[in-house]
This record gives structure tokens, C-alpha cells and sequence, in this order.
């Protein structure tokens, strides 16, 4: 990132960003995968990569992005998903196979698929 | 797992932007906190609205934050240190890890709006070397935030320089205590000092210094951003805001949750925690790490504040919070947590060195079936010793699980004294496999993996299982198909 020399470039460039989180999850599929420690341990690695690999075979306008871990041990690894239009989803448990069936019936099909542990409004 | 119970302003960010990403972080309103205070504030401003929001030391102690700052304020040195906290040590806490890996600009952030409050140009990350992960994130926000302008010299043209430095602790949980983690930074040993004069006087270096733990610290952007009148409007009177636990244990929903002060922990275990595993009976629930207590059921009720949980006879802590079910032994419970604090004592100070070791075999006697009722009342009085006249933290509190558990499960300690049983069954010392005639078949499986060669028997006939052999390692009922094994 450039410098930042003043308090209102800091908040000019907030704006920008700002602006383009917002464009880009209106037309963009975006998945965000939990990559803390405890993700990592049960897998979301393999996750995260096979979610990349996938939506690139399948073409879908996505954006796969790691975060931190959003305190669901239990049921880690998990995915957040957003789709245009709908609200957000937390899969639990991800495996390959569930990474397969959330982009062919969920992200795809748009069927409503086992595994959500709640709906999140953000 | 239900969310409506939950309020997250410490892990607002986690599990929701890039951690590794700046631009992430500035989006959502990242270092605008940072902005308003070079820009607007003054120094005493600053710590004004962080006094007046009422937040206090996340890390265990409940020190008020902003009175904390002000001390440091007004001490006069040609240097000052900002210093993090991030020693978590305590057995199943894992809040600041999450923070550190989930959102570490956070704590750059807030720490950089302490050291202009505070006068100071350095700050120090004290962080385990256990947590690879938390500090590969960190160096990264480090070099981003110095590389935008953010941190370094002159930031935001505003004339202030700040810069943030790791350093590396290796895991001796006395560290945790704020003179002893100076002291290890310092390059010295990792021994807790007497306190007065206090770290804000006279800390690293000998120069004033403020060392808040990474929770803390991920509140005060919101608080700066929000207000401290918006902040002050959550939680209970005498403690504002949230808390993060991690919840552990027989509970359904194992996960970190942040909730308001004043929640219950009826609340916390039931509605967010989902309840016990197994639909077994909930029994204990201990907060604070091994510094804390074990609460029961009669305590359900009590709203999670500084000084509701100390009332009962445990602590906030930093927010571990472990459920224990009716299969848990408490005196084994008990035990388990004075290992612990042997383990750790640094043992400079002689009732922490040899009062907990005293404690622990005493417990180790009870637990091995070898106690005697006075032991009860020797354990009183040595906790008692211990706690008020131990140099730090770790030995004042220490105690507290042995005197939760004898004053809210004196049956059970009684029991393993007087009739030498562990309702549990968990001390193995004190019950006794038997295999029940009538539900035996005689099919040899227990007898075939016993390995002390305890159990004699012909094929389709009765089993027996010989006391004196048998080492009570459980094999042989994981084996039998036919609940024909039973403990006493």
C-alpha cells in the first residue's frame, strides 16, 4: 500500500475501499473460509484451495477469501457464503465433498443444502 | 448455535475481513479511530472518553483501562512504553490468539492510540512462541501498517512517531503477571517483582510503562469510534462492555463467544453453549483458568461481572470458561489445576513454591484413596496461607480451585476421605471392576485384552476379575458387548 501522508487521504482511500467491498459483493459470489489455527488443524487448507480450484472450473465470478476464525470451533472448518441477493450463510463441517455440493446445488442451482449452522444479515 | 445473545465488539472483525490485508481492515472503518485522535483529541481527551467508558483490564485483573493510562500520562520520562499482552497461558483460553489471528491491525491500531495518549513512541507485542500463526499475521500488520504511513515516524503528518516490536515469550505462564513479563522482556528471569512502585511508574527499562492484554486493547478503536457513552450503555454497572470466552469442555457448542457483562451463565452454558454433551447433568463450571473457581449449579443465575464472580469465589480471568459434567471428579479437578500451578510457580516466593506443592499432595492422597478428614481442614488453612501471602497474581489465586470445590462440593471431598469413594469413578485408586454373573456369557473377549492378565475364566463360562491384578485401565468394558463389567 502507498503512504498515507494525512488524516484525510486516510479517509479518502477508506471511502474507495470502502465503495469497492461494496460493488464487488453485489455482483460476486464470495466465500470466506476461517484460517485460524484451529481451522487450519481440521482442515481448511484444503478447503480454501479446493474452493479455488473449483470455482475457477466452474467459471463462477467469485472471490475466495480467508479470515480469521469466527469462534465456532465445533464446527470448524467453516465457510461463509454470499450470493447476490441472498443472505449470508455459515456452512459447518466443509469437507471436498460439501465444498462440491454447495457450489453445484447451493451457489449453482440455488437449492437450500444441509449443513448451514445459521444465517448471518451483513 | 444461537447468536442473538452475543454482542461482538472485541472480534467484530473476526471471521469476517482478510486478517492479512490492510485494505481490509481500513474498510471497515480501520485506524479511523487512530485519525480522529491525532486529529481532534488531545491527549487527556483520549483517556477522558476511554476513563468514561468504563472499560477495565480484560486480561483477569479488572484494573479501569483509562485510570491505568492516566497514571502512565502523567509520569514524566524521556521515554515511555506501550506493551501487549498477548502471554495467554491459562489451559483452554484461546481469545487472544483468535484476535491476534483474526484481526491483528486491531491491536496495532490501539496500541499506537495509547502511546499518543500516554506520551510514548515504543511498543512491544509480548507474544508465546507457541502461537506461530498469530505472529506470522502480526509481522505482516506490522510491516503493512509501517509501509502505509501508519505506524513509523511522522504518522499522518500528524508529528507523532510510533513504532511496534515483537517479543517472544516461551510459554512460562508467570509471564502472564505484568512485572514478570517485563522482566523476561528485559532478558532477565521470569519473576514477578513486588509491587508498588507499579509498571506505570516504573516498568521496562525502568521507564513508565502500560501493559494491557490484546482483548483491552481490541476494544478501545470502538470505543473511540463509537463513543464511550455508546459503550458505557452495555453491561452492568460496575463492568462495561463484553467478554470473550472461550467456552470448553462437556458442552455442545465448544466455541469462543463474546457476550455482554451481565449475561448469565445459565445463558452463556444453555443458549449460546447449547447445553451439556450427551444430555448427561451439568455440575460445575470453572471460569478463570487455574486461577479461577469451580461454580455450580446454584450459581447458574449469576450475571458474569468482576465482581459477581468473585463474590461466588472465582474470577472474570481472561475469559476461560470450562463445563464440567457428572462424570468429572472435583477433586481430581481440583488436583488437575494444582499441577498446573506447581508446574508454573516460578518459585521465588516460598508459601507458592511449597504451599501449592503441600496442596497438591495432599489432594494426591485423597485422590488415591489414602486421606483422612483433617486433610480437608489442612487444605483450608494452607489455601488460606497461600493466597494472602504469595509475592504475585499466580499464588494469591491459586488456591481457588481447592477452596471452590471444598466449599460448593464438601460431599464429595468427604466421600473420597470417609468412604472412600469417587461418585465420579474417576480416581481409579478408589473403585473396583466387577463383572456381574448373570449378564456374562462367557465369550473370553475381556479376558483376551486384559493386559495385566486379571480376569480368569473358561470359554462359556462365568468370569472373574481379580482385584489385586486388575490395573483399572478400562479395556475390558470398552470389549464386553453384553454390560456384564460394571465399576464400583
Amino acid at each position: 500500500m502507498k503512504k498515507i501522508k494525512t488524516i484525510s487521504d486516510l479517509n479518502a482511500i477508506r471511502k474507495v475501499l470502502e465503495n469497492d467491498r461494496i460493488d464487488s459483493e453485489d455482483k460476486k459470489v464470495i466465500v470466506k473460509v476461517a484460517m485460524s489455527t484451529c481451522s487450519i488443524a481440521t482442515g481448511s487448507k484444503k478447503v480454501i484451495s479446493f474452493f479455488r480450484e473449483q470455482m475457477g472450473l466452474e467459471a463462477i465470478d467469485s472471490l475466495v477469501v480467508q479470515t480469521g476464525c469466527m469462534g465456532l470451533c465445533h464446527s470448524e472448518p467453516t465457510v461463509i457464503v454470499s450470493v447476490p441477493g441472498k443472505d449470508s450463510v455459515i456452512f459447518g463441517n466443509v469437507t471436498e465433498k460439501k465444498v462440491n455440493e454447495i457450489i453445484t446445488s447451493y451457489i449453482k442451482e440455488g437449492n437450500d443444502i444441509e449443513g448451514v449452522l445459521l444465517k448471518k444479515n451483513s | 448455535m444461537k447468536k442473538d445473545k452475543q454482542i461482538k465488539l472485541a472480534l467484530k472483525n473476526c471471521g469476517s475481513i482478510d486478517p492479512e490485508k490492510i485494505e481490509n481492515y481500513i474498510a471497515v472503518d480501520g485506524y479511523k479511530a487512530l485519525g480522529t485522535c491525532l486529529g481532534e483529541k488531545g491527549s487527556s481527551e483520549i483517556i477522558d472518553v476511554i476513563k468514561a467508558s468504563g472499560l477495565r483490564g480484560r486480561g483477569g485483573g479488572g484494573f479501569p483501562t483509562g485510570e491505568k493510562w492516566e497514571m502512565a500520562s502523567k509520569f514524566v520520562a524521556d521515554q515511555k512504553y506501550v506493551i501487549c499482552n498477548a502471554d495467554e497461558g491459562d489451559p483452554g483460553a484461546f481469545m487472544d490468539r483468535s484476535i491476534l489471528e483474526g484481526d491483528p491491525h486491531v491491536v496495532l491500531e490501539a496500541m499506537a492510540i495509547c502511546g499518543y495518549s500516554i506520551g510514548a513512541t515504543e511498543g512491544y507485542i509480548y507474544i508465546r512462541a507457541e502461537y506461530p500463526l498469530a505472529i506470522k499475521r502480526l509481522k505482516m500488520a506490522i510491516d503493512q501498517a509501517k509501509e502505509a504511513g501508519l505506524l513509523g515516524i511522522n504518522i499522518l503528518g500528524s508529528g507523532f512517531d510510533f513504532d511496534i516490536r515483537l517479543k517472544y515469550g516461551a510459554g512460562a505462564f508467570v509471564c502472564g503477571e505484568e512485572t514478570a513479563l517485563i522482566a523476561s522482556m528485559e532478558g532477565k528471569r521470569g519473576t514477578p517483582v513486588i509491587k508498588p512502585p507499579y509498571p506505570v511508574e516504573c516498568g521496562y527499562k525502568g521507564k513508565p510503562t502500560i501493559v494491557n492484554n490484546v482483548e483491552t486493547y481490541a476494544n478501545i478503536p470502538v470505543i473511540i469510534n463509537k463513543g464511550a457513552e455508546w459503550f458505557s450503555s452495555i453491561g452492568t454497572s460496575g463492568s462495561k462492555g463484553t467478554k470473550v470466552f472461550a467456552l470448553a469442555g462437556k458442552v455442545k457448542n465448544v466455541g469462543l463467544v463474546e457476550v455482554p457483562m451481565g449475561t448469565t451463565l445459565r445463558e452463556l452454558i444453555y443458549d449460546i453453549g447449547g447445553g451439556i454433551i450427551n444430555g448427561k447433568k451439568f455440575k460445575a463450571v470453572q471460569s478463570g483458568g487455574p486461577s479461577g473457581g469451580c461454580l455450580t449449579e446454584k450459581h447458574l443465575d449469576t450475571p458474569i461481572d468482576y465482581e459477581s464472580l468473585k463474590e461466588c469465589g472465582s474470577m472474570m480471568g481472561s475469559g476461560g470458561m470450562i463445563v464440567m459434567d457428572e462424570d468429572d471428579c472435583m477433586v481430581a479437578v481440583a488436583q488437575f489445576y494444582l499441577d498446573f500451578s506447581v508446574e508454573e510457580s516460578c518459585g521465588k516466593c516460598v508459601p507458592c513454591r511449597e504451599g501449592n506443592h503441600v496442596l497438591y499432595q495432599i489432594l494426591n492422597k485423597i485422590t488415591h484413596g489414602k486421606g483422612e478428614l483433617k486433610d480437608l481442614d489442612k487444605l483450608k488453612a494452607i489455601s488460606e496461607v497461600v493466597k494472602s501471602t504469595s509475592l504475585c497474581g499466580l499464588g494469591q489465586t491459586s488456591p481457588n480451585p481447592v477452596l471452590s470445590t471444598l466449599t460448593n462440593f464438601y460431599d464429595e471431598y468427604y466421600d473420597h476421605v470417609v468412604n472412600k469413594k469417587c461418585v465420579s469413578k474417576q480416581c481409579r485408586a478408589l473403585v473396583e471392576y466387577k463383572i456381574i454373573e448373570d449378564n456374562c456369557i462367557g465369550c473370553t473377549a475381556c479376558k483376551r485384552v486384559c493386559p495385566a492378565e486379571a480376569i480368569t475364566g473358561e470359554v462359556k463360562g462365568k468370569h472373574v476379575i481379580d482385584p489385586e491384578l486388575c490395573i483399572k485401565c478400562g479395556a475390558c468394558i470398552e470389549k464386553c458387548k453384553f454390560n456384564a463389567i460394571i465399576v464400583e
